[in-house]
């Protein structure tokens, strides 16, 4: 398999260059938009999520989205099996918040985006199974589609440490794709080297840095196959027009 | 009718009071953070229109009411749009649950 696609922008959150005070007001101002009614059901991570993503779409846009993440909101299922478990009755809120398409719904809602929206779970496959699904939806005549990749770190709790699937930060990457087009030629191509290069949340800020350094390509090892994402030279190339 | 008034009084005293806690219920369980208790009118509509709540939140201080006051509203047996439609009416209901 092999995909050629253009990059019309990223961004990522928090930004690479953190400066606490600055990203706080920053943040502020990207979460501007969203109802005050719905704001207050916005967890730390639909926040980073909805950071990352105002910055790839105008306000009015209507796009499809592909949302993935390794892990979603476990942090509050977790705090719901501890009330279950002291015999406590659990917060509809809280539960409703809780399932792995949450933060998707609550940005379809203050997007008033309608059109389609999936997310994924991607197990060991990382980062790739979103990148199919987007793909897809570009082959099936979408004209730009946005990704959105977010994880936050595993709690204590879970025996995550050999098995390379919680990350170390909170961290949203979002990307804005389509077919053709301005912005950066990227192509993916699926290799039969096999490895473990960790999961979507250990894959993650290596894909940034891919993205935001001058490096021409990153191979992602799965124990099935791998990955390798290549920026390619194209006519309309206009990195100047991209945000990190 | 001497005694009468000090009852009426004391009636009014506690709705009063109960209206104010459950506002602070509301605002404390809803995640209301930019709203204080003196926001909130009594009668003034809490779903929609009025102060803007939804299904979720209904459900939410629902729970809420049932762990605070130990009374427990019937989706099926009670007139919930009614119970759910002020802060006035749901201190009426709980009230009347109590006694």
């Amino acid at each position: 398999m092999q995909q050629d696609f253009i990059l019309q922008k990223w961004a990522v959150w928090p930004p690479l260059q953190a400066d606490a005070e600055q990203d706080l007001a920053r943040q502020g101002e990207l979460l501007a938009s969203v109802p005050k009614m719905l704001k207050r059901r916005l967890s730390p991570l639909a926040k980073i999520v909805f950071c990352a993503a105002n910055q790839c779409i105008d306000e009015h846009t209507i796009i499809p989205t592909v949302f993935s993440s390794a892990h979603g909101e476990l942090g509050k299922s977790f705090a719901m099996m501890e009330m279950l478990e002291a015999g406590e009755e659990i917060s509809p809120t809280a539960f409703s918040l809780s399932v792995h398409n949450a933060i998707a719904g609550l940005f379809s809602i203050a997007w008033q985006n309608k059109l389609q929206s999936t997310v994924v779970a991607p197990g060991e496959e990382g980062l790739a199974a979103a990148f199919i699904e987007a793909l897809g939806l570009l082959q099936e005549g979408a004209e730009q589609v946005l990704l959105v990749f977010y994880d936050e770190p595993m709690l204590d709790f879970y025996p995550f440490a050999p098995f390379k699937l919680s990350a170390d930060e909170s961290c949203a990457l979002a990307l804005r794709i389509a077919k053709s087009g301005e912005g950066q030629a990227l192509r993916m191509s699926l290799l039969p080297l096999t490895g473990n290069d960790g999961e979507q949340p250990v894959q993650l800020p290596a894909f940034i840095r891919f993205l935001s350094a001058p490096q021409a390509q990153l191979t992602l090892k799965t124990p099935q196959h791998s990955w390798r994402w290549e920026k390619m030279l194209n006519q309309h190339s206009s990195r100047g027009k991209l945000h990190g | 009718m001497t005694v009468y008034w000090i009852f009426l009084a004391h009636k009014e005293n506690t709705m009063s009071s109960l209206e104010d806690d459950l506002k602070q219920l509301i605002i404390d369980s809803l995640d209301l953070e930019d709203i204080s208790v003196e926001d909130i009118d009594s009668q003034e509509a809490l779903f929609n229109e009025g102060l803007g709540l939804d299904s979720i939140d209904a459900l939410e201080l629902g729970l809420a009411i049932r762990k605070k006051y130990n009374v427990r509203i019937d989706a099926e047996k009670d007139d919930v749009v009614k119970i759910f439609a002020s802060v006035a009416a749901l201190a009426e209901f709980i009230e009347s649950e109590r006694h």
